[in-house]
């Protein structure tokens, strides 16, 4: 539909106009945000120095592509929190949302995929001297290239849809943090978000192929750092639309009920 | 200023008291946390004996300091410098300003979120298991040390937010800095001997990590020197010193004064 | 779809909430985490009326009257307890994207407007939201635009702009789609004179302009006086009053003040009636309605009157009065 294409160009660009505007505090996110992968990146290069130049089959250089990728990762994979529709829901905006003939959800993609534009222009700057601090090692192919642009894409959608679908846990409940804070753990450790999933004990990578936590980070960064088969690559990307779909099905069938028990209860 | 903090804290109180809920979310999400915190130790430990020369119950003890401290940086530091922060930038400080008692004392203390303390506990019993593990018992001297330098770290973290958040008066679109605060403090998860030199100065003299952190779990384990105990008080008066300065400056900027 | 006969129909509406007593003091607290106490409370308590279109109807209402309860529920963001709403011949719970492309819901202190972006970005994304034709939107937009005298203003961050130029830029974008149906709840709420007057003037313009049916809820009389002809009255959930504003002060007022002007400035009347007010030869007397034909009689055979007029009290006093009462026979 047309009209729905616009909807997303508009809509981006009104984020893009606000990203950039608030690019100092972005800044402030970012810069924290990297904390995380370094730390993780010093600890795991300090045991493979450590032990011979591997741990887990990885060498420090191998360490430092993955983390650094990561980051870029991690920013594609920024969604709406449940906390933010908790104020949401505090502030009416979502009533206002409630009256367009139009799901909300499409507002929520749109926006955050023009937010990804500002990310990855102020984040090159910081890959650029993590690089050089790092010296990660670093062979693609180009389809590695090609299936990792598409997949960060997948990661985000998938990642949109478990958010959203803990975010609606907010139409019954104003405690939803406990909830997502589990969630965030689970996903911290079976995500390849914690380490690269080929350190983890045999039984908890089985468990991560069933869920898809996998699918937002693992999958994008091992593709295009992880020397990924043809086929894994392309198999991967099918998996990620296995998972959008269940996602957005899953979505719909909440929604619904979301919907029918905020309007019963008052807003 | 005592009777002020009780006050606030008294009111604090019986707000939250209502939302017992929070209670068992705050433990649950505070075990979560540690359980992560674990099995990171965990996974580490799988793959090398020793990291950089630390053992297990050292960086156990380690992780107990920095759940400990993050407790009490979330319950009662974080709250007042976030009103504090909203506050400067939505130009509603002045009611904090207009009443009859210390601006500083006021806008440091107001806040309190007595469930946070449930992070404090936490660390707390995983700090002694560690302990536990390594000396079988807690000296007096050590002990009191430990507390020494946790007060000292604390209002080092405090005074490194202050400073911070001050800077607001200037430089008002400072959303998110608390967010890059709490990203830089997971750095305190390990202790900052590991990290590279350049890091290590950072977290040392930057953002007070090391003396939060690092430096009161060294008391326990067994790495404390006198130097960095000296060091510790020198730096924590200088930072109140410059603090208070720093606040009083940025409320003449505030007000309208001539710099 | 056929067009009904009346736009707005609604017929024994009820809405319930079911909310926790929660006491004051550290005592209930405590007590409070073992037990939980419910009551009932009827927001909205079987509410009758029909609206034709184009008419512009006036809620009136304290606070906690119900008032923003019934939109909502016209608008499809609340289900009813109980009754039956029927608007454009749709239900509104139903949310039907057909229903919420002909209506519009205004409140007078939430932003739908991007906050750090031209307002008329927003607009544009309105047009995406709502599908309009390039032409039809660019026509409308500018007739708003000069209507609402916005000039330049579209082109600041929403942001920059005081709060009244703010709210017309809301309402402005709320009407881009040219809905049939429009509910405004306290849409001049914390204006200035002038500029309460200018959205008065707007959404006058626009309900004789497209034939535009508007419910509008407001604290200010000046709003109600100004736009509706109609009245509904709400108090604790009950309707009250359903008809025309001149009617109100006639059914309810309790007195009326005839103002008397005097040859002899020193003739007492205190014994015709309260004396609200006396300038010079100007006595403002207040008599209780019933007693107004033969007080007026009185005076102007006993007394040396060379003017005399009968008004009704001010509005506000009469729908004081009226929510004082609360229980009236129709």
């Amino acid at each position: 539909m047309r009209d729905m294409l616009n909807f997303y160009t508009k809509t981006m660009k009104i984020a893009i106009m606000t990203g950039f505007q608030y690019r100092v505090s972005q800044y402030f996110y970012m810069i924290g945000m990297i904390a995380e992968p370094i730390i993780y990146l010093v600890v795991w290069s300090t045991i493979a120095n450590a032990s011979g130049g591997t741990a887990g089959g990885l060498t420090a250089g191998q360490f430092a592509a993955y983390y650094i990728v990561w980051t870029l990762v991690r920013n594609i994979n920024i969604v709406f929190t449940p906390y933010g529709w908790e104020s949401r829901i505090q502030h009416g905006y979502l009533s206002g949302l409630l009256l367009r003939p139009m799901h909300p959800i499409h507002y929520d993609l749109a926006y955050f995929a023009g937010a990804k534009v500002v990310d990855v222009v102020l984040w090159i700057p910081i890959a650029t001297v993590l690089t050089l601090i790092f010296h990660p090692t670093f062979t693609a192919t180009p389809l590695a290239i090609g299936v990792f642009v598409i997949a960060i894409w997948g990661a985000y959608l998938i990642r949109s849809m478990a958010l959203w679908l803990l975010g609606m846990i907010t139409f019954w409940t104003t405690k939803v943090s406990a909830i997502f804070e589990l969630y965030m753990a689970i996903e911290l450790l079976l995500s390849g978000r914690l380490v690269p999933l080929s350190l983890l004990p045999g039984w908890a990578q089985q468990l991560s192929n069933f869920l898809p936590f996998q699918w937002t980070f693992s999958f994008p960064i091992e593709a295009l750092v992880g020397n990924l088969t043809p086929l894994q690559l392309l198999g991967g990307l099918g998996f990620q639309a296995l998972w959008v779909a269940i996602g957005w099905l899953l979505v719909q069938l909440v929604w619904r009920a979301g919907v029918r028990h905020f309007s019963s209860v008052g807003n | 200023m005592f009777r002020l903090m009780w006050l606030f804290f008294r009111v604090g109180t019986m707000n939250e008291l209502q939302y017992r809920v929070n209670f068992f979310i705050q433990l649950f999400e505070s075990l979560v946390s540690l359980g992560i915190g674990l099995v990171g130790l965990a996974l580490v430990f799988s793959h090398t004996p020793t990291l950089d020369g630390w053992s297990l119950p050292q960086l156990l003890a380690v992780l107990g300091v920095y759940t400990l401290m993050g407790g009490l940086i979330k319950a009662t530091i974080q709250p007042n410098m976030q009103r504090l922060l909203d506050e400067i930038q939505q130009g509603t400080l002045d009611y904090a300003l207009t009443k009859p008692a210390d601006s500083q004392v006021i806008v440091s203390v107001r806040e309190v979120r007595i469930w946070e303390t449930v992070d404090f506990l936490v660390g707390a019993v995983v700090l002694m298991i560690a302990v536990v593990q390594l000396h079988n018992s807690i000296g007096v001297l050590p002990a009191l040390l430990f507390a020494g330098l946790l007060v000292l770290g604390g209002l080092m973290i405090y005074c490194f937010w202050l400073i911070i958040t001050t800077g607001a008066f200037w430089l008002v679109r400072m959303d998110n800095v608390l967010e890059l605060f709490q990203g830089v403090y997971q750095a305190g998860r390990w202790p900052v001997n590991i990290y590279p030199e350049w890091l290590q100065i950072g977290l040392t003299f930057l953002v007070p990590i090391a003396f939060a952190v690092t430096i009161p779990a060294d008391a326990l384990t067994g790495r404390l020197t006198w130097q960095l105990v000296a060091g510790a008080a020198a730096l924590t008066l200088g930072l109140l010193v410059f603090a208070r300065w720093f606040w009083w400056f940025g409320l003449r900027h505030y007000s309208g004064a001539s710099a | 779809m056929s067009s009904p006969t009346h736009t707005i129909q609604v017929s024994g509406l009820c809405k319930t909430y079911s909310v926790t007593e929660r006491e004051p003091g550290l005592g209930a607290a405590l007590r409070s985490l073992v037990r939980r106490k419910f009551k009932a409370v009827k927001a909205v308590d079987a509410i009758s009326f029909e609206v034709a279109p184009g008419e512009i109807v006036g809620f009136l209402g304290p606070n906690g009257a119900g008032k923003t309860t019934t939109l909502k529920m016209l608008s499809g963001l609340l289900y009813p307890t109980g009754g039956q709403v029927s608007v454009l011949g749709h239900t509104p719970s139903k949310r039907e994207k057909d229903f919420l492309r002909q209506i519009t819901l205004i409140m007078g202190n939430r932003n739908q407007l991007q906050w750090d972006i031209p307002a008329m970005d927003s607009f544009d994304l309105n047009r995406a939201i709502y599908h309009l034709p390039e032409s039809d939107y660019k026509r409308t937009r500018d007739e708003f635009i000069d209507l609402l005298d916005l000039g330049e203003l579209v082109n600041k961050p929403v942001r920059n702009l005081s709060l009244g130029e703010r709210m017309k830029m809301e309402i402005a974008g709320a009407l881009l789609h040219r809905p049939q149906v429009l509910f405004l709840d306290e849409p001049t709420i914390g204006l200035d004179v002038t500029m309460q007057r200018r959205i008065r003037t707007f959404i006058a313009e626009y309900n004789q302009r497209y034939g535009a049916t508007v419910l509008l809820t407001s604290h200010y009389m000046a709003d109600v006086e100004a736009l509706c002809r109609r009245v509904i009255v709400i108090h604790h959930g009950k309707l009250l009053f359903d008809g025309q504003l001149s009617d109100l002060a006639g059914r309810f007022a309790a007195y009326k003040t005839i103002v008397v002007t005097l040859e002899d400035p020193t003739t007492d009347l205190s014994t015709y009636g309260t004396v609200v007010e006396k300038e010079g030869a100007q006595v403002k007397l207040r008599v209780p309605k019933a007693e107004t034909p033969r007080m007026t009689a009185l005076l102007l055979s006993e007394c040396p009157v060379s003017d005399l007029t009968i008004e009704d009290p001010p509005i506000e006093d009469v729908i004081e009065r009226v929510f004082a009462q609360e229980a009236v026979s129709s």
